[in-house]
């Protein structure tokens, strides 16, 4: 039995059906990450687990015990908000022992945990200001504060980055990934920013639309969508997504692209079986930026490596790498090369294609079209074993 | 005032203009305060003398004493002060239980809305729309069903009643904006209906507090029409007493006298907003959500 189980949950707003079912279940210390742009329900889902709205369908389990009718106070569950949602009239240690003194723990205990709590997150000379003189990053720590001192079972964090500055930002999510680590803590985490799933999470679920599209680890959601919408909305810059036609080229089945005036070929090496239903017909075919490289830097210990010649349209450096921008399947696609290539717009240079890494999707329906029981071939044993 | 002001602060000239024709305008507001007060502090032979605007040739406390302590309403001869109670003993209690149920109304209908909530705050408004002059009888037999015509408690039933219109509407369109998710932190940590109405909200309510003592202080405090129409003899609010002081006149008019007891009548009203006035401009908000 996993640790929180969603399962099978619908919410509905008088007409609107904003949760469509949604099933996820996560073990005792993950780390899950809801994603999707605004409006898909991930929101909704979360305050659903926090029992601040009703579930109209569907069954929520927390650690095996079934929690949909229970007051949000019973739950054993911390939140953290997006606006902080810090008491303006209270102190930084009233705010965090807030919750301590409405359970009625003695005082001599409810200040010992606010100093343990405070002292994790390094905020301890700040527990006698009121939140009014805090910066954004301190009050973001009191907020998390305060959902750390009552030593729940599950942590929610409700975009809780999203009014930082870019670098802070940046600083707040290594903490608390840190203190993932360091507590082992169960954390439901709800973000439209795909880096900071990326970067968090052992389990993505991306939504869309009040429905869940895929769950998995961030590895196979990144390198193994299930649908064109995963595949487009993960990663940064995104990935290359373009119409091919499949064809039998001596046998070889093989992806035909149009480059400006131009073709290129790329033999078929990923879910080859289900591609062969599609043959002499368009589907749409993804390649990651980093799958597309200069020869030289091109991975040719696990990958598969073809190489074709095509014209620069661009070249935008970002310092750690250089995005060339061609032309392929009617649209421009990102190439990620080495930097300091000395690469002109105007000029043909050799792009190597990462075949291997190349996934398919149907134009219609935009489903995955992949082999029946296909292990992502991005997840090796050996980096398994290795972390 | 955002078209003139970098105007003004080019031009000396234009800013000195501003300033004389503020100044004009304060004058003209404050000559009546001013000859109140001048007239309260003058015996009656100096007044006779016509000139309003002199400063008193001779101070005295004279008719403040008599006004407070021994001026004749009616045939009852010890001034206002009996009165000046009464009023203190209704305005008190009307302003706070009226404000506190505001206070409970505007919490309950923008923090735990129920079906309606909208028609139920539009009928309470609609309450700000009716004129007193209405209710008077209706009221009237209200109080005496309830054995209450005739009292201070009466008028404090009415002022309650007819302020928790106003009130709700101050704290309703206050708690709107207070952020809902400070709300559900609270549900979260455990707090309850009036633990999160009394520790949460209410500290941090203050400006909207202030609004609403001063709002409903001065209009109790001021009301004439369900004073004379409810109460009579012992029981009556000072306005009522001030008007019965002006109208029981012995031969010759005691301006002094009638100056000095409209002063004392008026000085509660004026001690509210002094010490009240500061807190408007405090924003207590600041720092609970996003800034």
């Amino acid at each position: 039995m996993s640790f929180l189980h969603i399962h099978n949950i619908h919410k509905r707003f008088g007409e609107t059906h904003v949760l469509k079912g949604i099933d996820i279940a996560i073990e005792k210390g993950d780390f899950l990450v809801l994603v999707g742009p605004s409006g898909c329900g991930k929101s909704t889902l979360l305050n659903m687990i926090a029992g601040l709205d009703d579930i109209s369908e569907g069954e929520l389990r927390l650690d095996g015990e079934r929690i949909n009718d229970l007051h949000p106070s019973r739950r054993d569950i911390a939140m953290v908000f997006q606006s902080y949602a810090l008491y303006p009239s209270m102190t930084v240690a009233g705010n965090i022992g807030f919750g301590l003194e409405m359970r009625k723990v003695p005082k001599a205990e409810r200040r010992a945990a606010v100093q343990r709590a405070a002292e994790l997150l390094q905020i301890e000379n700040l527990l006698d200001r009121k939140p009014g003189q805090l910066s954004g990053g301190q009050r973001q720590r009191v907020a998390m504060g305060r959902a750390l001192v009552r030593e729940p079972q599950l942590f929610l964090f409700d975009e809780p980055l999203s009014n930082l500055d870019a670098k802070l930002r940046v600083d707040m999510r290594t903490e608390i990934k840190q203190l993932h680590q360091r507590l082992g803590t169960t954390i439901v985490y709800v973000t439209h920013d795909q880096i900071e799933a990326m970067t968090l999470a052992t389990r993505i679920a991306v939504m869309r639309g009040g429905e869940l599209q895929q769950l998995g680890t961030p590895q196979a959601v990144y390198d193994d969508p299930n649908n064109l919408f995963v595949a487009g909305f993960m990663g940064s810059p995104s990935m290359n997504l373009v119409t091919a036609r499949i064809e039998r080229l001596g046998g070889e089945l093989v992806a035909r692209l149009t480059a400006g005036s131009d073709e290129v070929v790329l033999p078929v090496v990923r879910d080859r079986a289900a591609l062969e239903a599609w043959c002499d017909r368009e589907v749409i075919v993804g390649l990651r930026p980093e799958a597309i490289t200069d020869p030289s830097s091109a991975n040719r210990q696990d990958g598969v490596i073809h190489e074709a010649e095509l014209a620069v349209d661009l070249v935008e450096p970002t310092g750690a790498d250089l995005y060339v921008v061609t032309q392929l399947g009617g649209r421009s696609i990102n190439a990620r090369m080495r930097p300091g290539s000395t690469l002109e717009p105007g000029q043909r240079a050799r792009f190597a294609f990462d075949v291997s890494r190349m996934v398919a999707f149907e134009p219609d329906s935009e489903h995955r079209i992949r082999n029946p029981e296909t292990v992502a071939p991005s997840e090796p044993a050996v980096v398994t074993s290795i972390s | 005032m955002s078209a003139a002001s970098p105007v003004a602060r080019r031009n000396p000239f234009a800013r000195a203009m501003l300033y004389a024709v503020l100044a004009g305008f304060a004058v003209i507001y404050l000559m009546p305060l001013y000859v109140m007060l001048v007239t309260s502090f003058k015996p009656l032979t100096e007044i006779h003398q016509g000139n309003m605007l002199a400063l008193p040739d001779a101070w005295t406390f004279a008719p403040w004493r008599e006004a407070w302590g021994s001026a004749c309403i009616g045939l009852e001869c010890s001034g206002v002060h009996g009165y000046f109670f009464n009023s203190i003993k209704i305005v008190v209690p009307a302003v706070l239980i009226s404000g506190l149920l505001g206070a409970f109304n505007g919490y309950v209908l923008t923090k735990w809305r129920f079906r309606g909530h909208k028609i139920v705050f539009g009928l309470i408004l609609f309450s700000c729309f009716i004129p007193f002059q209405i209710i008077l009888l209706p009221m009237a037999r209200v109080l005496g069903i309830l054995h209450i015509a005739n009292s201070t408690t009466g008028l404090v039933l009415v002022h309650v009643v007819y302020g928790i219109g106003f009130t709700t509407l101050f704290f309703r369109n206050f708690y709107a904006s207070f952020p809902d998710e400070l709300v559900r932190a609270a549900k979260l940590d455990g707090a309850g209906f009036f633990t999160i109405f009394f520790r949460i909200l209410l500290p941090s309510s203050i400006p909207i507090i202030v609004v609403t003592i001063i709002w409903q202080f001065t209009n109790v405090w001021n009301d004439f029409l369900f004073g004379v129409s409810f109460t009579s003899g012992d029981s009556a609010p000072i306005t009522v007493a001030l008007n019965n002081l002006v109208n029981s006149s012995t031969g010759v008019k005691a301006y002094n006298v009638n100056m000095a007891a409209a002063m004392v009548a008026a000085v509660p009203t004026l001690v509210v907003y002094i010490l009240a006035g500061k807190y408007f401009l405090r924003g207590l908000m600041s720092g609970s959500v996003k800034g």
